[in-house]
């Protein structure tokens, strides 16, 4: 038999939470499919099966378990796997798993695979087809909970058909009504209906702790201001080749590290009673994965050239786009931005991630009438917002950071002065 | 295409006058076959047109394989007449151990281009000695290719692609079928060796079979259509080599399939099939494969036994309706 363990996938990680397992006691697996879904605070993770075989978890879902821990177990045969029912019993295996709220509460609950006791599995011969065992396997249905019509009981394709209709009608039923024309619904109706339940766990629940322990446990400040863009684009077309663009952000990144490098109290984090303040920057770049919110962190971008920092950022955002970020790629921040640029933002308040102490809003980039001697002039002007957690900065300080941001903006050269 | 209605017999002589017009090389060898044209008018007309190339022997099956294997040898493309297949036992070793071996023996420098012909089959009231049907023997000895057409046109045409083949043929051909019209083309067609046909389509079974028994398949799936029960009906046509291809992508459609044929149960090519479905399709299949054949005793002489002992439309119709469960 070949153990299952929670993955270590980065230096940082000590535990992970079992979030899913995908198979149940005794379901045939394939190396390399997903088994187990575990989730770190940063990352969820899907964990492959190490080999071919029957598996058995052990740890039941919602366990919080150490790196390197076995949660389960990959049989080589029947055999095996009887032994290893009897040493390690069944984990209950909750099955609340969250297509819940698409399955209908009608649909007999142990139509579907994995409901029935896994341990009863093996003493209880199903007949049926091999077309049936096959098409049921497909669709991930319970033979033990269809009745077979076939010679002896026998469960043939015409019984699974009959289940898959079941199965099938029992979500029509569910299904909330699409989202059709409004004169669809009643524009009497004073009742408020669901619509959908989004489950609110795992990544979707870390960021709301973040948040509400960010908002309620720091004294947070925003400060506005807006700076002249010109050179800001200027550079960036100088850095860009023909096969590469230079984005935005790489050379905010660098700007902020600069600006930090002289104003290091906001490089900083309150633990205790004392201000730490950090020797590196490592600046974390917010950023949208699949339905949440995601801060890959560049390293040292003070040490690094513009392009070194767009590379990296490079390689961050592929590696959230494909959902392969480690925890080590979201550790230890010291600072973040936040670029809503993309959505015609001008200003926000960006909230502080915790332990850090501030955090850039950038704004987009847009012409306006500026003042220049007696004329007004067109200009590209980009929105600076910048919150800082006011127990260890003070106003005038963090002001002064921004205004260093605005200039170094304004005017590149000032980053290697 | 045009086509003429025409009988199996009728179609077999069309194929050899065809044949022996366009090569020399091929001629018929056998018992009686000059005085009657052969015994079933299956050589009806050659004689007279080819007066030394249809060959009349001594009543020695030893003699005539052995003859037409070194004419094949020399160059010839002899087509022997066995007149019976139950008369093989008697040229077995010629068969099993010199016509199917020499091409391999010699290392590939030898071919044997020969086409063995046998009428086979019962439910002529002709007795244990004259009503069998032995595919499987040969199917089972390596080097021979095996062919065991059901309709005029599969005659005509796999008769010709027999003729031209390079390596020994044993082609069977039911008794009971000579008779047989059905509609053969105009033109000149081959049809390839080792190439089964769907003759009826249907989607809830697949019955596998050829020769004389496709014909009642077809019988037995006009009564199950009565039922709400599609058969679909695979005439293999040729045994080996088999067309899994096309009993594959059927039972990939029905999910279910019977295997018939008048060879006796035990031992017969049903077996095969049924083995290879199990090995290759095992998930497609919603019942176990069954197999109808001969019950395993020589075919009897009385008309009432004999009918007992072959299989009959009945028990095709019956054996699918407990495969499907439609008791």
């Amino acid at each position: 038999m070949i153990e299952i363990t929670i993955p270590k996938l980065g230096l940082t990680m000590e535990n992970a939470k079992v979030v899913e397992w995908k198979f149940i006691s005794g379901d045939a697996v394939k190396k390399g499919d997903t088994v187990l879904i575990i989730e770190t605070e940063k990352v969820s993770f899907e964990v492959p099966s190490p080999a071919d075989g029957i598996i058995h978890p052990i740890v039941s879902e919602g366990s919080i378990c150490a790196v390197e821990e076995i949660v389960g177990y990959v049989a080589q045969d029947r055999e095996e796997y009887e032994r290893l029912v009897t040493k390690y019993p069944t984990v209950d295996s909750s099955m609340d798993r969250d297509e819940g709220a698409l399955r209908p509460p009608e649909t007999p609950p142990s139509l579907l695979a994995g409901n029935d006791a896994p341990g009863d599995r093996s003493k209880l011969r199903i007949k049926a087809s091999p077309l049936a065992r096959a098409m049921a396997a497909s669709h991930n249905l319970n033979l033990a909970a269809i009745e077979g019509s076939g010679p002896g009981g026998r469960i043939v394709r015409a019984d699974i058909l009959r289940a898959i209709e079941q199965q099938h009608a029992a979500f029509q039923r569910e299904l909330p009504a699409p989202p059709g024309p409004l004169d669809l619904y009643d524009r009497q109706s004073i009742e408020k209906e669901i619509m959908e339940s989004v489950p609110f766990r795992g990544i979707r629940k870390a960021i709301s702790d973040n948040m509400y322990q960010s908002l309620s446990q720091s004294a947070q400040l925003t400060l506005h201001t807006e700076a002249g863009a010109g050179a800001l684009i200027d550079l960036r077309e100088r850095l860009s080749t023909s096969e590469r663009k230079v984005s935005f952000n790489a050379i905010l990144v660098k700007i902020a590290a600069m600006a930090l490098r002289q104003h290091p109290r906001l490089n900083a984090t309150l633990q205790g009673d004392a201000i730490l303040v950090w020797k590196q920057i490592h600046i974390g770049i917010a950023m949208e994965a699949k339905d949440a919110l995601i801060v890959p962190v560049t390293r040292n971008p003070d040490l690094k050239s513009i392009r070194e920092i767009d590379e990296e950022i490079t390689e961050l955002v592929a590696k959230t786009r494909e959902n392969r970020l480690s925890p080590d790629d979201m550790s230890n921040g010291t600072f973040t931005i936040s670029n809503l640029g993309f959505a015609d933002i001008d200003h926000f308040t960006p909230i502080i991630r915790p332990p850090e102490s501030a955090i850039l809003g950038v704004g987009r980039i847009t012409r306006k009438p500026v003042v220049q001697g007696d004329q007004v002039v067109p200009e590209p002007r980009i929105g600076l917002s910048l919150t800082f957690d006011h127990r260890i900065i003070d106003g005038a300080p963090a002001a002064r950071f921004l205004k260093t941001i605005r200039e170094m903006i304004e005017e590149p050269v000032l980053m290697v002065c | 295409m045009t086509h003429r209605i025409m009988s199996c017999s009728e179609a077999l002589a069309e194929a050899l006058l065809e044949e022996m017009e366009r090569d020399d090389s091929v001629f018929i060898i056998g018992e009686d076959i000059r005085a009657h044209d052969g015994i079933f008018g299956q050589f009806r007309g050659l004689p007279k047109r080819f007066p030394a190339r249809v060959i009349d022997t001594p009543i020695s099956e030893t003699c005539i394989v052995g003859a037409g294997l070194g004419a094949a040898l020399t160059g010839m493309r002899p087509l022997v007449d066995m007149h019976f297949a139950d008369f093989f036992t008697t040229a077995m070793d010629e068969i099993v151990n010199q016509t199917a071996k020499i091409r391999y023996m010699f290392g590939g420098q030898a071919k044997v281009p020969m086409v063995i012909w046998a009428p086979d089959g019962g439910g002529l009231r002709a007795g244990a000695h004259h009503s069998q049907s032995l595919e499987s023997w040969f199917v089972h000895t390596p080097g021979l290719k095996v062919v065991v057409p059901s309709e005029p046109a599969d005659v005509k045409g796999l008769m010709k692609s027999a003729i031209r083949d390079d390596d020994p043929v044993i082609f069977f051909q039911h008794k009971k079928l000579f008779a047989q019209t059905g509609h053969v083309p105009q033109e000149e067609y081959l049809i390839p060796i080792g190439k089964g046909e769907i003759k009826r389509e249907g989607a809830h079974i697949t019955l596998i079979t050829y020769s004389r028994m496709t014909y009642l398949c077809l019988e037995a799936a006009d009564l199950l259509a009565q039922e709400d029960i599609e058969a679909e009906v695979i005439d293999l046509r040729t045994l080996k080599p088999l067309d899994f291809d096309i009993i594959s992508r059927s039972v990939k459609k029905t999910y279910n399939a019977l295997v018939v044929h008048e060879a006796c149960l035990t031992g017969g090519f049903g077996a095969e099939i049924a083995a290879r479905i199990g090995e290759e399709l095992f998930d497609y299949l919603d019942a176990p494969v069954a197999r109808i054949g001969a019950k395993d005793v020589p075919v009897p002489f009385s008309p009432v036994m004999e009918d007992f002992v072959l299989p009959q439309v009945a028990d095709i119709v019956e054996s699918v309706r407990k495969i499907l469960n439609r008791q």
